[in-house]
């Protein structure tokens, strides 16, 4: 699947967007995997107290997870995922 | 009195008089200040029916109690009249400096009626109030006018002007202060223009006095800590400004594009905050006292479009850009740019050219009205020489000049105008989210964002997350936004510190400021009397049930791409359940019960 990263957690992966696979993968799969990789940085700005913090956007396929299962979203190999850290305007 | 100063000043432009009177301890208490106050003069003193553009209306600058303090974004004032634009009470609010001037110098408003014989601008310095010739001045866009002024008062006078666009009556024209900022919305300019009042400057030596010092600091030094910790309020908007928002809105399929016809933009990225983050951001800057600092110092080096001065922001990209399917950060940083040089609304600019570039598609705009202009989607460099005609009052510009419901309605086609009471709608497709629709419905100054953001918890997730898809239990989320921002918008306080910050910290402040006891309760109960003796002055002026539609582009024309596609605005739904939270009748009309219980009753 496609992953995309928006504002610091562009600077924080170094990049944009990548691909991401892993079978019966759940959101929360992903952001684990994402946190081994990318480190305490990536883990700040997206988790809190082991959870996911509820001021960040993850939308599987332009859905919002936190209006899904949260991390026990399941992913499939054709979702588009894309991850906001909190952020806002207005 | 504490907080508030207690005096106000009132200019009768038409005889050159000036007085001042002092301000009444209960209407302070009751309506707090700013936008507050001055609705509440306005009610008072103006016939809601006169033509916003005569002598008869009044244009009022007010800041709030907070203004002026070491409060967390205390830096704000509202100027409120009815607006040019709308017909409709306005109440534009704007940042930077002026207001905490005006505090120091000792004013809680200043009341300007009737209508200059020759332009004029007024010189305030402390107790030292004068009229000035300004007919020199005429004619100079905000820089030119702010050095002259300057020049010939001090060099430290805080400076609230129109330029071209407020003298040519622009329906759409800001008030300018600190060069960048602008009381945006509403045509607050136009009417300033149509008084023949170029600027406002001041320069005060005084300070706002606190009821209890140790009460106000161990408060505001929490509000400031909450602001801080939150990760939108203390660190995202000082990286990436408010355009942080366009990937946001248009991953859920709710960034408007082409006039509104669509919800997806798929070049947006090119607009968002991260690319002027690394791109045209020399740095951030904050308002008085401001903690957050979500302003953008920009410069544009691109020779087509170069230009240095502040924005965008994320209503004026999305305007500029994806609504005119435009994907050139440069050229809408060169909008901006225009708009603030010469003062004019960005939303309403940018979406009035959306509008003529709809038409013009359907053949209804031709060249031969637009002087050889091919007003075609995603024209760059036609969109920023229509910001200029418009601006300067020339050729098409003056067509423009109008705003899109006008614009729209001279060819027959009043739908194609993405507004609500003549304004335009911002950049929150209402298909998509359903409860900013109801918001943008309702809003008692025509469509605006700033009246009930409830993108905050539709889509951001702050304070807490909603189903921004779900109609059930919105009325009462947009009347909780809408009072609450009607309460905080009256303190002289910055509704982005609402990203940290709400209703409880806002009463604490307040009470240790004023010494008037303030609760979380009391202090929305403002929100609630200020936003219903709103909606009484646009009954009295003759708005009705009827403007609280959104076009009928958001109700019947489903999204064809993006994360909301299928989706229609679903506010028909919604609005008998508001009218009926809010104690209003079936047609929208305030309950005697609703009017008794907010001490509004006649």
């Amino acid at each position: 699947m496609k992953v995309k990263y928006f504002a610091n957690l562009r600077d924080i992966t170094g990049t944009k967007e990548e691909d991401w696979a892993k079978p019966e993968a759940t959101v929360g799969d992903l952001i684990r995997d994402l946190v081994a990789r990318y480190g305490h940085e990536f883990e700040r700005w997206v988790m809190k107290d082991g959870d996911l913090w509820s001021l960040v956007i993850i939308l599987v396929n332009g859905h919002d997870v936190r209006q899904l299962k949260r991390f026990a979203t399941v992913l499939a190999p054709s979702d588009v995922v894309v991850i906001f850290p909190p952020m806002g305007g207005g | 009195m504490h907080g508030w100063i207690g005096k106000i000043v009132r200019v009768d432009l038409t005889s050159g008089k000036i007085t001042t009177e002092a301000l009444d301890p209960v209407m302070a208490r009751d309506y707090i200040g700013a936008r507050g106050l001055g609705t509440k003069i306005m009610t008072d003193e103006v016939d809601p029916k006169v033509d916003p553009l005569s002598p008869q209306n009044k244009l009022i600058f007010v800041p709030g109690p907070l203004t002026g303090t070491y409060a967390p974004s205390g830096g704000r004032y509202n100027v409120v009249t009815k607006g040019a634009l709308t017909g409709a009470i306005a109440a534009a609010s704007s940042g930077g400096t002026w207001g905490a001037e005006c505090k120091f110098a000792g004013y809680d408003a200043l009341i300007f009626e009737g209508k200059a014989p020759n332009p004029v601008y007024l010189w305030i310095k402390d107790q030292a109030i004068e009229l000035r010739d300004a007919r020199h001045i005429w004619g100079k866009n905000i820089l030119d006018t702010s050095d002259a002024i300057r020049a010939e008062t001090d060099d430290d006078a805080k400076i609230a002007c129109i330029g071209k666009a407020g003298e040519n009556l622009v329906l759409f024209a800001a008030i300018m202060n600190d060069l960048h900022r602008a009381a945006g919305r509403s045509g607050v300019g136009a009417v300033m223009g149509s008084k023949n009042l170029k600027a406002v400057a001041v320069v005060g030596t005084n300070g706002v006095t606190t009821a209890d010092n140790a009460a106000f600091e161990k408060i505001v030094l929490l509000a400031r800590d909450k602001i801080q910790k939150h990760p939108v309020g203390g660190t995202g908007l000082r990286l990436y400004g408010t355009d942080v928002l366009t990937n946001i809105l248009n991953q859920v399929g709710g960034y408007p594009i082409k006039n509104g016809q669509d919800g997806y933009f798929a070049t947006a990225d090119k607009l968002g905050g991260e690319t002027l983050a690394k791109t045209l951001l020399k740095r951030p800057k904050a308002c008085f006292s401001c903690i957050i600092s979500c302003g953008r110092v920009t410069k544009v080096i691109n020779k087509q479009f170069a230009g240095e001065g502040e924005g965008p922001e994320y209503e004026s990209s999305w305007g500029f850009g994806g609504d005119c399917l435009i994907d050139n950060l440069d050229a809408v940083t060169k909008a901006n740019y225009i708009c603030n040089e010469n003062g004019m609304d960005t939303i309403t600019m940018a979406a009035t050219i959306a509008c003529a570039m709809e038409l013009y598609e359907l053949g209804l705009i031709t060249k031969a009205e637009t002087g050889g202009i091919a007003i075609e989607w995603g024209n760059a460099e036609v969109m920023v020489e229509l910001t200029r005609l418009t601006a300067m009052g020339e050729g098409f510009g003056k067509k423009l000049a109008m705003g899109s419901y006008r614009l729209a309605e001279s060819y027959g086609r009043a739908d194609l105008s993405m507004s609500v009471k003549k304004q335009e709608i911002p950049a929150y497709d209402s298909r998509a989210i359903q409860g900013i629709g109801l918001n943008f419905a309702t809003a008692n100054c025509g469509a605006a964002h700033v009246r009930g953001y409830t993108i905050a918890p539709e889509v951001l997730g702050t304070p807490m997350k909603v189903d921004k898809d779900a109609v059930d239990g919105k009325p009462a989320l947009v009347i909780l936004f809408q009072n609450l921002t009607a309460a905080l918008d009256s303190t002289g306080g910055c509704l982005f510190t609402t990203f940290g910050i709400g209703a409880p910290e806002y009463a604490g402040m307040l009470s240790a400021l004023t010494g008037v006891e303030y609760t979380q309760e009391s202090f929305l109960n403002c929100g609630d009397r200020i936003w219903t003796m709103e909606r009484q002055f646009n009954l009295a002026a003759g708005l009705t049930a009827a403007d609280d539609v959104l076009p009928p582009r958001l109700l019947k024309e489903p999204l064809k791409t993006g994360a909301s596609k299928g989706s229609v605005s679903r506010v028909p739904e919604m609005l008998p359940v508001y009218y009926d939270l809010r104690g209003w009748d079936a047609n929208g009309v305030p309950t005697p019960a609703k009017l008794e219980a907010l001490g509004l009753s006649r």
